[in-house]
């Protein structure tokens, strides 16, 4: 073997020692969910109202469910597709609502399946990074009722989250 | 010694009381914090009721429907495909009965509110139009509440009437209202 295919070698082997082992990222827990849906909770207890709500984390998939009192038959799916919807999109579903309006440059984002243009889906924030979503169907005050609650589930939920430490 | 008669009586009565006050006042946290749900829901009785009224309401024209009637969480209670509908019309029936009760108003009021280009009473635009996406709701009229105190506990869906949808709509209020005097 010549010398140079061993320095090729070498340059490999340490390229793969150096390189990080793991895609280091804040994972959504359970526990930030059970934080989340209290908060909304707390919220609905101010306002009067019996939601349901969803939390998913980064691949869309349901974290938590709770499906209100006196919910109609749509309000939990809904909720999980709103939820579903600011994930995806790392927006507020509101705000997706209006900038895929019918018209509009993203409109053809409408046909996606499982995203739904109504507001009530916020994305957990920790900092700059999605790490999940809060979707809620069922206060008062319509769309943006439901956008504040899930605000509160996501703050609440956001307050919980550690910060993973990237291991080499 | 009538002294201590009366002492021990005392302290029994008044041991009684405090035992039954503490058993009394858990048993009303008990009510208070795990109270279950007590909904209410159409019966299969009421369900058949609404479907008659339903098909009688629509004989005068000599339509053939099918019908659906959907109970408070939106699952099927009865449902009868018209003889000779096409393949799609007992769903279509059903999915009428779903959001008639899901969004509690007929299904044709609820259309107009979902649209493209809706407005409120004050000629404020409302974007409620991503409601038309949710799945088992259908985009034409024909599906009617069951509402018992502003409450709506199940939905009834016509499909067939030959005088299109919203003749549709009216045999299906005709059903609703053959219990309407049960319900209040």
């Amino acid at each position: 073997m010549s010398r140079f295919s061993h320095l090729l070698i070498a340059a490999a082997a340490a390229s793969l020692l150096t390189a990080p082992s793991a895609y280091a990222q804040t994972k959504l827990t359970s526990e930030m969910a059970m934080a989340a849906v209290k908060a909304v909770q707390a919220y609905a207890r101010n306002d009067g109202s019996d939601p349901s709500t969803a939390v998913v984390d980064t691949n869309g998939d349901v974290v938590l469910l709770l499906k209100g009192n006196n919910a109609a038959p749509h309000n939990v799916g809904l909720a999980e597709r709103k939820a579903f919807t600011a994930n995806t999109f790392k927006m507020k579903s509101i705000e997706w609502r209006d900038v895929s309006m019918p018209g509009k440059d993203r409109a053809s984002e409408r046909q996606m399946p499982k995203v739904i243009p109504l507001g009530g889906g916020v994305p957990i924030m920790v900092g700059s990074e999605v790490v999940g979503a809060v979707g809620v169907s069922g206060t008062r005050g319509g769309q943006e009722g439901d956008t504040a609650g899930a605000q509160a589930g996501a703050d609440a939920a956001a307050q919980l989250a550690q910060r993973p430490v990237a291991q080499n | 010694m009538e002294k201590l008669v009366r002492s021990v009586a005392l302290v029994a009565l008044g041991a009684f009381a405090v035992g039954t006050g503490y058993g009394l006042v858990q048993q009303m946290v008990k009510i208070s914090t795990l109270q279950s749900l007590n909904n209410n829901d159409i019966s299969v009785e009421q369900a058949l009721m609404v479907a008659q009224g339903a098909v009688d309401a629509c004989k005068k024209d000599n339509s053939v429907i099918s019908v659906a009637v959907v109970d408070r969480n939106g699952m099927t209670r009865f449902l009868v495909r018209g003889d000779g509908a096409s393949p799609e019309m007992a769903d279509n029936a059903r999915r009428k009965a779903y959001t008639a009760r899901t969004f509690r108003q007929n299904v044709s009021t609820w259309m107009e509110r979902t649209a493209m280009d809706a407005k409120d009473d004050k000629g404020v635009r409302i974007d409620l139009n991503g409601q038309q996406y949710l799945e088992n709701t259908i985009t034409e009229p024909g599906g009617v509440p069951i509402t018992r105190y502003a409450d709506a506990i199940g939905g009834v869906g016509v499909t067939g009437a030959k005088g299109g949808p919203m003749a549709d709509e009216a045999c299906a209020q005709a059903g609703a209202d053959a219990i309407a005097d049960q319900l209040l």
